[in-house]
């Protein structure tokens, strides 16, 4: 009844003529252009990918089809990036975005756009502590875990490997800062040293100086929070090049199998963490993100996560308005229910529309908590081989 | 000559019609809440732009530093704005002080020592020693007030804030503040010529935003500050507003008529929603507008004032300006200043308009190059020309993406589905942005050389 | 007095991490910066398109030099991408004589002012930057092949049996030596030839030199073709060295640029000299001097601090900073460039 009074409403305003199945919209808010492109270029492509599977499906909404409409955050420039989100909402009328990127632009479109209109916002990368807090009206999300709790994650393991001192290096924006500061915060707090905390900026190509310094500062181990596309990769090739470093912390921005694929047998014996769970999410995410032609790189993951996430919502609230779903996004997230992997979204859309119960675990181990953030469940891996292998949970 | 001026005239009309036609047509396709939105960022790209024009136009002084006094704004912004935090202060305030002093001291003594020491041999000597035992001095004092300040909290605060002051005050404070480094680079950088100067302007500019990336205690750096507080009304308190819903009511009364209950109920949210957005745009416009009036109106009189005449001539023909008496290097020095100010202004309220101050915003692509590009294709030495080159060039800049992703789709419309190379250009059609700025750029100086409005000769 | 070990150890790690980097990040700088003076020389104006055009080269490079690896040729211990490297050349120079047709020869032809020219030059600079980007993505590449290392440190470790490693990266070398022989190239070819010859005297004097019957066209087009190789094979070193990415090559720009004026701009000399001193002082002056102190002092002197200058977040405005003292000292660059 409520559903038909809005249908007649919409009618109303618009004066178009309803279905039941509607023609869903997605904003997939990236920056596909600027500072992180080169990882965008992997997100963007993960998020439609969630997009295409469940419009092929046929499932949601009673056979909704759904498309991605892309709007670039830039990743830096606010002004950009709130035109790109007002234009999604407002004009392309996206039910819900998938992004922001980069924490900056993801609270100038949050607190400018996305809650005047009441939209939802996913974002797959947004890791700065300040979002826990931010006000939101329960209608931002994130799938990747702030860095507060990754500091303790980092922290726990460096001890565990008897590690006293390490040198570090962050790229330097709000998430390789936040990060650093969570882990020597941490770090320090259980009796370690941190000899050097330095930045690095990305997308610079040359960091001899960096390097020398942290040389130079010294340390059993070199953490390295950045982005294993950009600075932190040359980092540590030029660390490993100069011999000033043999052994590295990889935080979840630095975790893949690229890394040791580009820097060679050098890598091995390095160990870091990434979120996720003991279930075969990830590598399943792996093969579909290579059948589809794109790298399972940073971030990937949470873009996928992120978008099957917003569309279980809808699914489950019975209808694509942000009002309703966002109050379903925590429910379809975490247990109880069937665990969803990704590569399932059709059979979870099938378990909800018949009022069953869905945990979505998918490519990144999702698990929100307190204001919906992930939980923060991280896989410790150690680089042996050439490749990432897993090493436990915790 | 009055023909031509007719024909300028003409043109800006001519020109301005078709800018607004353009915003209306996206308020008509797309939503008049983007047209409002790329309206408030074309008329503050208009003022940054109408600051460059001032320098260039009026000066010919070609100043590539621009991002560095909008930075400036933008932190003055903060500054103003933000509540101070009290447990930092607490913290840090006395060595602050201390190495604030000390700092101080170090240049006067400095000072001293290249007044008193001119012809000693031992000049060089002594002012390095003076340098460096102020510099260690500074940091002694320095070093431990900023650990106690960002350790504060870092995760949310970590930096000392700012007046808590209503921002607003902060557009003429933004002004003040990139008029203070003008100065400063100005009697420094001035004498250098044309390409020495714009690349020491450049330098300095990256380095501003150096620090504000970097300072942590000051600006809170890299983690942004976000929240800041707004000039205009919030869209959500708006959408529980007595006054407000009866006045989209009101205004929407043709939408409305004939719904009852729920039906009604919902419309009306929606209309509110919509309207609140609007409204609160709307508000940020007006500002704005009244701001870039003030500005226009006064660089119009300074133009056609004895003074305005004395500039073009130091532009025209520096050496015979010279030659008649005229202080070149001052006159330079004024006007880098004032220019240099307004892009000030426009930096503080672009900060403002965000509501955050994010310090990895300030590349010299969108803040530097982008606002060259306003000026010389608006017009350069014509100020409507530079605003409307502002309009122009962000029009693009924001329209160009969604263009792109159409135009790329269009072309390769008869390309199968899963395509390689559709694909390939369908996933870059973001890129076409800088393409489609390029050209406009080329096309534009090649047939309208002086610009869309170009300078009338007077 | 610390032993003769000390010292050596000191030394090593100073020539590792200072020396050594240094060097290569300096040739790349001043081959880069070269291609910016001599444009500046002939055409007089700065070339803002610059560093895309050095992304453009390498691109063309780097695809020819995966057709040239699918195909199984390798270049034995050097990387395949040398093999490449005249193609790429090619492909620039094409790149330069069309935008030179299409855009530059117009204002140039009209007697522009230079900041006219410097414009255009940023309007192909967005065009090539879009275009670059269509092509080959926004990713990072690699495509060095063949011997990583001449010395690796472990090696030198062993060999010498010193605390400290020594590492010399073969595309460390290649660059050093290139960018040697480039340079002897060029200043043969601009003393000794006759094009060389016509293209200072027009860059000089160009009423006098069209007096003196100097095709100009062909002095312009000989300019591009120069400066066209020369940034590609900066280009390509640098990608040797480091990795490709459009993204780093635009930011690339600005020291390029620096370094040319810190040297005088028009002055080849200078561009050489401002690449190194760009690179040099954003090593010296971020990097900590802690353990080459250690090794030098007794040791109860050691120092506890890092004796860092300043910290290498600063790095990018180290080369400002030192970009600025100069002009303040010397107003047209360390050797004098040219005054508009």
């Amino acid at each position: 009844m409520k559903k038909l009074l809005l249908a007649s409403a919409l009618m109303a305003t618009t004066g178009t003529q309803v279905v039941h199945a509607e023609d869903v919209k997605i904003g997939v808010f990236l920056g596909f252009t600027g500072a992180i492109e080169s990882i965008v270029a992997d997100m963007g492509p993960a998020a439609e990918l969630a997009i295409k599977e469940v419009s092929d499906s046929g499932a949601l909404l009673g056979g909704s089809s759904v498309t991605g409409v892309r709007g670039d955050t830039t990743c830096t420039d606010s002004a950009a990036a709130t035109a790109a989100a007002e234009r999604l909402i407002t004009s392309d009328k996206v039910s819900a975005l998938v992004g922001g990127d980069c924490s900056g632009v993801t609270t100038a479109a949050l607190q400018n756009v996305a809650m005047p209109n009441g939209i939802v916002m996913v974002s797959p990368s947004a890791t700065s502590p300040a979002l826990s807090t931010i006000e939101d009206n329960g209608l931002f999300f994130r799938t990747a875990p702030s860095d507060a709790r990754q500091g303790v994650i980092v922290s726990d393991i460096l001890n565990e490997k008897g590690v006293k001192n390490i040198a570090m290096t962050y790229t330097n924006n709000d998430y390789g800062k936040g990060l650093a500061e969570a882990i020597e915060k941490n770090f320090t707090e259980s009796g370690g040293t941190v000899t050097i905390n330095s930045a690095h900026e990305d997308g610079k190509g040359d960091y001899s100086a960096e390097v020398g310094a942290l040389a130079a500062a010294g340390g059993e181990v070199l953490v390295v929070a950045g982005y294993i596309d950009q600075g932190g990769k040359g980092i540590i090739q030029a660390a490993l090049d100069t011999g000033a470093f043999d052994t590295f912390y990889l935080p979840d921005g630095m975790v893949g199998d690229a890394l040791p694929e580009a820097i060679g047998p050098d890598l091995n014996g390095s160990y870091g963490a990434n979120p996720g769970t003991d279930s075969p999410g990830a590598a399943k995410f792996a093969e579909m993100a290579t059948a589809a032609g794109f790298k399972a790189g940073p971030f990937a993951a949470e873009s996928y996560d992120a978008a099957a996430l917003i569309m279980l919502a809808m699914q489950a609230a019975g209808s694509s308005d942000s009002a309703k779903l966002k109050d379903k996004v925590m429910d379809v997230a975490n247990a109880p229910g069937e665990k969803i992997f990704p590569g399932e979204l059709a059979k979870a859309l099938k378990i909800i529309a018949d009022g069953g119960d869905v945990d979505y675990v998918g490519a990144s181990a999702v698990e929100l908590i307190g204001a919906g953030e992930s939980a923060g469940n991280y896989r410790q891996v150690a680089i042996d081989g050439g490749k990432v292998s897993t090493v436990g949970y915790r | 000559m009055k023909l031509n001026q007719l024909n300028n005239a003409t043109r800006a009309t001519l020109a301005f019609s078709a800018m607004a036609g353009a915003l209306i047509l996206v308020g008509v396709g797309q939503s008049w809440a983007l047209s409002l939105t790329i309206l408030n960022l074309c008329l503050i790209s208009s003022v940054m732009a109408l600051g460059v024009n001032i320098q260039w136009g009026y000066a010919g002084l070609f100043n590539i530093g621009i991002m560095g006094f909008a930075a400036l704004g933008g932190a003055a912004a903060m500054l103003v704005s933000t509540p101070p935090v009290g447990n930092a202060w607490a913290a840090g305030s006395w060595n602050i002080l201390f190495s604030a002093l000390c700092f101080v001291g170090t240049i006067v003594a400095a000072w001293q020592v290249h007044k008193k020491l001119k012809n000693s041999r031992f000049q060089t000597i002594v002012m390095i020693a003076v340098l460096v035992t102020g510099y260690m001095l500074t940091r002694s004092f320095f070093d431990p007030a900023v650990d106690a300040v960002e350790a504060t909290d870092s995760a949310k605060t970590g930096f000392l804030g700012g007046l808590g002051l209503p921002i607003i005050l902060s557009w003429p404070v933004g002004g003040v503040l990139a008029a203070g480094a003008a100065w400063i680079i100005g009697k420094v950088a001035l004498g250098l010529r044309s390409d020495y100067l714009a690349i020491a302007t450049l330098g300095i500019s990256e380095i501003v935003v150096a620090i504000l990336k970097n300072e942590d205690w000051l600006t809170r750096g890299v983690k942004n500050v976000n929240g800041l507080s707004r000039p205009v009304p919030y869209e959500l308190d708006l959408h529980h507003s007595e006054w407000f819903i009866s006045l989209v009511e009101k205004f929407r009364a043709s939408d409305l008529a004939g719904l009852e209950g729920l039906a009604r109920e919902a419309v009306l949210k929606e209309a509110i929603t919509e309207s609140a957005g609007v409204f609160v745009k709307l508000c940020y416009a007006g500002l704005f507008t009244a701001v870039l009036v003030i500005i226009l109106t006064l660089c119009v009189l300074a133009l056609n004032s004895p003074w305005g005449r004395m500039m073009r001539a130091i532009r025209d023909n520096e050496t015979a300006a010279e030659a008649m008496g005229k202080d070149v290097t001052g006159r330079h020095l004024q006007i880098f200043i004032l220019g240099s100010a307004v892009c000030g202004i426009a930096g503080a309220m672009l900060t403002t308009l965000d509501g955050q101050l994010t310090p990895t915003s300030y590349i010299p692509l969108r803040f530097t190059f982008l606002i060259w590009v306003m000026v010389i294709v608006g017009g350069s030495g014509n100020n409507l020309g530079s605003i409307l080159g502002g309009f122009l060039i962000w029009f693009v800049w924001i329209e160009a993406e969604p263009a792109g992703v159409w135009l790329m789709n269009t072309l390769t419309a008869w390309l199968p589905e899963g395509n390689s190379v559709k694909n390939h250009l369908v996933q870059s059609a973001q890129h076409m942005r800088l393409v489609v700025m390029g050209l406009v750029l080329l096309l534009v100086m090649r047939f309208t050389p002086g610009g869309i409005i170009p300078e009338t000769s007077k | 007095m610390p032993e003769m070990t000390e010292i050596l150890n000191a030394l090593v790690v100073f020539t590792n991490f200072v020396l050594i980097p240094g060097l290569a990040y300096g040739s790349q700088l001043a081959l880069g910066a070269l291609g910016v003076t001599l444009v500046y020389g002939i055409l007089r104006f700065s070339n803002f398109a610059h560093g895309d055009v050095m992304a453009f080269g390498t691109m063309v490079t780097i695809l020819v030099t995966w057709w040239l690896q699918s195909l199984g040729v390798s270049f034995g211990p050097l990387p395949t991408a040398l093999l490449a490297l005249p193609l790429g050349i090619a492909g620039t120079v094409l790149l330069c004589l069309v935008t030179d047709k299409f855009v530059y020869r117009y204002y140039r032809a009209k007697k522009s002012p230079p900041v006219t020219l410097v414009m255009a030059s940023l309007g192909v600079m967005f065009v090539v930057n879009g275009l670059v980007r269509f092509i080959i993505g926004t990713d990072d590449q690699r495509f060095f092949d063949g011997e990583r290392f001449i010395m690796k440190a472990r090696d030198f470790k062993t060999l010498t049996g010193l605390n400290e490693g020594l590492a010399i990266k073969s595309s460390q070398g290649i660059t050093v030596v290139i960018a040697v022989i480039l340079v002897a190239l060029l200043f043969w070819f601009l003393q000794k030839t006759r094009a060389g010859k016509s293209m200072r005297a027009y860059s000089d004097n160009e009423d006098l030199s069209l007096l003196s019957g100097i095709d100009p066209d062909k002095v312009v087009r000989i300019t591009w073709i120069i400066a066209a190789a020369l940034t590609t094979i900066a280009g390509v070193l640098y990608g040797l060295d480091k990795s490709f990415k459009p993204f780093t090559y635009f930011q690339l720009l600005l020291p390029i640029f620096a370094a040319a004026i810190v040297g005088g701009i028009g002055q080849p000399i200078g561009a050489i000299v401002g690449g190194y001193v760009i690179a040099f002082s954003e090593v010296l002056i971020t990097y900590p001097y802690k353990k080459v102190v250690t090794y030098l002092v007794p040791e109860s002197w050691a120092p506890e601090g890092l004796l860092q200058l300043l910290g290498t977040e600063y790095k990018f405005a180290v080369s400002f900073m030192i970009l600025v003292i100069v002009l303040l000292v010397r107003p047209t660059g360390i050797f004098k460039g040219k005054v508009l």
